[in-house]
């Protein structure tokens, strides 16, 4: 959860529309790679949630990007994705061959959290009041994107059959 | 370089990695995208060498110009490449078998020539595509298949190796920390003159838990936290001997003034020479006597 | 009843395809069928697509046969992809989970007609016997152990060990779904019943284990002390086993930094007088060329494994080949010559490492085993075998006469010197890779680089002339004939069984030995020879080439070679052969009616 270049003192509303959005790019892309890593990898009901989450993230991206439009409709972008790492994109060491849809709920949920706290610790040293508000809401919204992910953790069958586990050994190449 | 950043995706390639989900590399090779991307040179100017294991494969996940060579022979390759054409962006990667091992006997010559490129290994204690057998790093004492009553060999220190060497540039990262990661890459790539990047790449399937990035987020300390100054070379050796019991992160060393690149003196060379150079049609005429 | 039954099963690895197909070869081998176990698997290192073949028979099997009598599909996609690996024809029975949606008559077998379909609700059944789909693996065994009449006792005994360490619930839950397969096989009787008939003669219980692990254990057998390796697929199990037992035997391991170190460091081995190994594949076998040609010249005896796999350079790490012949013959600069033997099976690995060893310190030469993955790397159970009839040879060494005024490359009628090693008082010489005299001196004489070379090469004159090293089985007036060597041998074998069985006259060379080419045995072979076939895994064909260079081949005796990764079957031989027997008949036909000549 880093960014590199960017002065939250100097955030202006529209780099701050631009870095949420890109945030949710950044998280949609990397729930599809994650997505088609355990596809090759023969896990197909985690790589199924993960593909799920490709959707929800482009939504919230296109939600923001459609704010940014209509207010910004020329200005070009001062804020790039070389400047965000993993902000709510779930890191790369949260996938397993084999994982169960539960963990992948798991990782989500650590990826809703870490976006929450990005929020809420940039807030001190945000100085323009409409990026604050901005922040706020966001924040709130990861709120409500962890309650989402909480009932459907909810409903997730336990991980009791872990024990069954016979997978071939892994392969020499 | 002073081109503009690219898009990290235009460094992506179609091919789907082998690697197991949750491999080290996968942040790697995100990592370096996202290097090259601020460099801004366009995959095609770039040449990506690399030699046999779970690690070399990442030529093949970027749209550079990639060679999947053979173990443990990247270096040699690279500098081939380079000397051939010096325009070109190059970038050499492995594991540390691949590196340290069988490669082990190229490292001092490719430091010492100091050509104008970037070597990335990935160091993961282990040879996982043949199994998880003993690796040059592999700490003593480690069981693997190959050693199933405890290695008996002190494994290799690779920085404190390569700074005896004599690399301008050393470094060392891990995907628990993408943006250090990226940064020292891209710190190599810029830099004029051979590059070494460590990165510790653990292995999910046959590492030790302790050895995962989850474990590296609460061991890793930056060099800069540590208040060291990348030009203190004796310190950065220092540092380097706590390879193996520590995962200090960042840039060990950066030669404040680097010497030119062996490439650069070539071409300087090729110059000078080139006024005094018979037309090959009349080559023969070397052999002139009186 | 059924004798001879392969199965074929494929899936994803966590489905545990692999663990199923070991239960099932252990549970048979246990009581007292043959069987082969060979397995294939995507390029993913885990969690890729799985897949195995398990050969079940009544009598001893040599190879893993033509196409499935049970095909186990758990799903269709990961099937697909193992081609024509796990091939499938009029005599499969072909069972596939039934929730991949996919009709019996719509499977995506284009072309085949199979004997049955049957979609099984595998994942379903196992899920109410054991309360979790996990157990998959336990229902098939249990499905095929009805259906092929076959082990029920020896499965379950498997299953109970298998999990033992998993704790009870594990090992009932599997036990359930092993007798729900059961079950529903016995409620879904097959059309074309494939119960086992009982194995032949009196069933004793089975080892099992694989070419590399058996070539291993041949080594300890033999007396070899040291080994010296690098990991390499597919020969690091070698290395492995031996880096577990050596040291046992007063031995020792190195995994080397790289494979020149590895041949370097078991040279310098037998240098101090123990008898050593490495092992490897082609990569491998490439870089230690050098040092291959210094044990030549310095006269030192090494066992070089190579484990071939597909090439050129880094090929196909995972798939057996047999192109590796010319570089074991040729791969040197200078003049050398030095053996290069083949296993056929699992079983013969055992005895052609020993014999490697022996050939190795009886010439004091370099000694190259050709295996290939599929010998390497697949299970077969084998009978004990017999270690008292195997001899273990030593070097020559010298007597305390002959140390008095030791001479290292001292002329003899054999052209072997006795060998000293450090150590021995009085024995003390040069070893070198540059040519030298009779005392182990440089000299760049021509006399001296002659009559050396002539040594070197003569010494082994007599390993063309020692019995056992080619096997002949057949009629011997046959006019057709099959050459083969390594693990395509096995095919060429069941080739001969059906031949005999279809009238065919027919007979079968297999070399051991396949350099130096011994002339005279396949001279006598060829003889009566009008047709037939050298049979092999090489885009070149390798041997064929190789037997032209030093025989003259009969016209009709062609190549029948392809790449690696395209398994040459028992059934599409036969077919040649039939198709040139038929040509020998017309023209035998046209000869008497006077039409040819």
């Amino acid at each position: 959860m880093a960014t590199r270049g960017i002065d939250f003192a100097t955030l202006t509303i529209k780099d701050a529309l631009d870095l949420a959005l890109l945030i949710e790019e950044e998280a949609r892309d990397r729930y599809q790679e994650l997505a088609e890593q355990l596809e090759a990898h023969h896990t197909p009901e985690a790589a199924g949630f993960f593909r799920k989450m490709v959707k929800v993230e482009e939504i919230h991206r296109s939600e923001l990007e459609k704010r940014r439009v209509e207010r910004f409709p020329k200005e070009p972008r001062g804020v790039t994705r070389a400047m965000i790492f993993d902000v709510e994109a779930p890191e790369y060491d949260q996938a397993r061959a084999d994982m169960t849809v539960r963990a992948a709920l798991e990782a989500a949920m650590t990826s809703e959290k870490k976006a929450h706290e990005f929020f809420v610790q940039a807030l001190p040293r945000l100085k323009d009041a409409e990026v604050k508000e901005l922040f706020l809401e966001l924040g709130a919204e990861e709120l409500e994107h962890q309650k989402w992910v909480q009932l459907e953790l909810d409903r997730a069958p336990a991980s009791g059959d872990a024990r069954f586990d016979d997978s071939d050994e892994p392969v020499a190449h | 370089m002073t081109a503009a950043p690219l898009n990290p995706n235009v460094f992506k390639s179609d091919l789907k990695p082998i690697w197991c989900p949750g491999c080290g590399d996968y942040g790697v090779v995100q990592a370096i995208y996202r290097a090259l991307s601020a460099v801004g040179r366009p995959p095609h100017e770039i040449a990506f060498i690399s030699g046999i294991g779970c690690s070399s494969r990442i030529p093949g996940y970027t749209t550079a110009y990639g060679f999947n060579s053979v173990h443990g022979r990247a270096l040699p390759i690279a500098q081939g490449v380079k000397l051939a054409n010096p325009d070109l962006l190059v970038l050499v990667a492995g594991g540390d078998g691949d590196g340290f091992s069988i490669g082990g006997g190229h490292v001092a010559h490719a430091i010492r020539r100091n050509m104008d490129l970037t070597y990335i290994v990935m160091d993961n204690q282990v040879y996982g595509l043949t199994k998880g057998q003993l690796s040059p790093t592999s700490p003593r004492g480690l069981k693997t298949v190959t050693s199933m009553y405890g290695s008996l060999e002190q494994p290799i220190n690779p920085l404190l190796q390569v700074l005896s060497f004599g690399a301008g540039f050393v470094a060392q990262g891990t995907p628990a920390d993408m943006a250090g990661l990226a940064a020292i890459i891209e710190e190599g790539l810029r830099y004029p003159g051979f590059a070494f990047i460590n990165v510790q790449s653990p292995c999910v399937t046959y590492g030790e838990e302790e050895q995962q990035l989850r474990a590296h987020k609460t061991r890793m300390k930056t060099l800069a936290s540590l208040g060291h100054d990348p030009k203190d070379y004796l310190k950065a050796l220092e540092w380097s001997t706590h390879y193996g019991r520590e995962l200090y992160t960042g840039v060990f060393y950066k030669n404040p003034e680097p010497p030119p690149s062996y490439d650069a003196l070539v071409r300087e060379r090729q110059k000078e020479l080139s006024k005094g150079a018979l037309p090959r049609e009349r080559i023969l005429d070397l052999f002139k006597k009186g | 009843m059924a004798s001879d039954i392969v199965i074929g099963m494929a899936g994803s690895g966590g489905d545990g395809i692999v663990s199923a197909g070991e239960s099932l070869i252990s549970a048979v081998a246990s009581e007292g069928f043959h069987a082969l176990m060979t397995k294939s698997f995507g390029p993913q290192i885990r969690g890729g697509e799985s897949s195995c073949r398990v050969r079940v028979s009544t009598e001893a099997v040599h190879s893993a046969g033509d196409s499935l009598d049970v095909a186990v599909a758990l799903n269709w996609d990961d099937f697909l992809k193992f081609g024509s690996e796990l091939k499938c024809g009029g005599n499969t029975v072909v069972v596939y989970e039934e929730k991949t949606g996919v009709a019996p008559d719509k499977i995506p077998l284009p072309g085949v007609v199979p004997a049955q379909v049957l979609a099984v609700p595998l994942a379903d059944l196992t899920k109410k016997a054991a309360g979790t789909e996990k157990a998959k693996n336990s229902l098939v065994l249990g499905l095929l152990s009805s259906w092929l009449g076959l082990a029920r006792a020896s499965l379950t005994k498997g299953i109970e060990r298998r999990y033992a360490k998993k704790g009870d619930e594990v090992i009932q839950g599997n036990l359930k779904a092993f007798e729900a397969g059961f079950t529903y096989a016995q409620e879904h009787p097959l059309q074309r019943p494939l119960a086992m008939a009982a194995p032949k003669g009196t069933p004793t219980a089975k080892l099992i284990t694989d070419g590399n692990d058996i070539t291993a254990a041949a080594a300890i057998f033999a007396g070899c002390q040291f080994f010296g390796g690098y990991p390499i697929t597919p020969s690091s199990e070698v290395m492995q086993l031996l880096s577990r037992e050596l040291w046992k035997y007063g031995g020792a391991v190195i995994q080397a930094e790289d494979e020149i170190a590895g041949i370097g460091t078991a040279l310098g081995a037998s240098f101090a007088g123990k008898k050593s190994m490495t092992a490897t594949s082609g990569p491998g076998m490439s870089l230690k060329t050098e040092i291959l040609g210094l044990a030549s010249i310095a006269e030192l005896p090494l066992v070089i494994v190579n484990v071939q796999r597909g090439g050129p350079s880094t090929g196909l790490p995972t798939k057996p080949e047999q192109s590796d012949l010319f570089q074991a013959c040729f791969s040197a600069h200078g003049d050398v010559l030095r053996p290069v033997l083949a296993p056929t099976s699992v079983a013969d690995s055992f005895t052609t490492t020993v014999e490697a060893f022996n050939i190795a310190e009886r010439y004091q030469t370099p000694v190259i085993i050709l295996s290939d993955q599929e010998i390497a790397q697949r299970k077969e159970t084998l009978d004990p075998i017999d270690t008292s009839t195997l001899k273990i040879e030593d070097r020559k060494r010298p007597t305390e006469a002959q140390l008095e005024k030791y001479v290292r490359f001292a002329a003899s009628d054999d052209f072997v010197s006795p060998i000293s090693h450090p150590g021995m008082k009085g024995g003390a010489y040069l070893g070198a890779g540059i040519e030298h005299n009779e005392s182990g001196a440089p000299s760049a004489s021509g006399a001296v680089h002659a009559r050396m070379n002539e040594k070197r090469f003569k010494k082994l004159e007599p390993l063309k002339r020692q019995t056992g090293l080619v096997s002949v089985e057949g009629d011997p007036a046959a006019e057709l004939a099959l050459i083969s060597w390594g693990s395509v041998a096995g095919v060429c074998r069941e080739v001969l069984a059906h031949a005999k069985g279809e009238g065919l006259k027919l007979k079968v060379l297999v070399p051991t030995l396949l350099y130096p080419v011994p002339e005279q045995v396949y001279r006598e072979f060829l003889g009566s020879v009008r047709a037939g076939l050298v049979v092999e895994q090489s885009h070149q064909g390798q041997l064929y080439r190789l037997l032209r260079m030093f025989i003259d081949l009969p016209k009709g005796v062609q190549s029948f070679a392809r790449s690696g990764a395209n398994p040459i079957q028992p059934a599409e031989v036969l077919a040649k052969l039939k198709e040139l027997s038929f040509g020998l008949q017309s023209r035998v036909e046209d000869e008497r009616r006077g039409d040819i000549e």
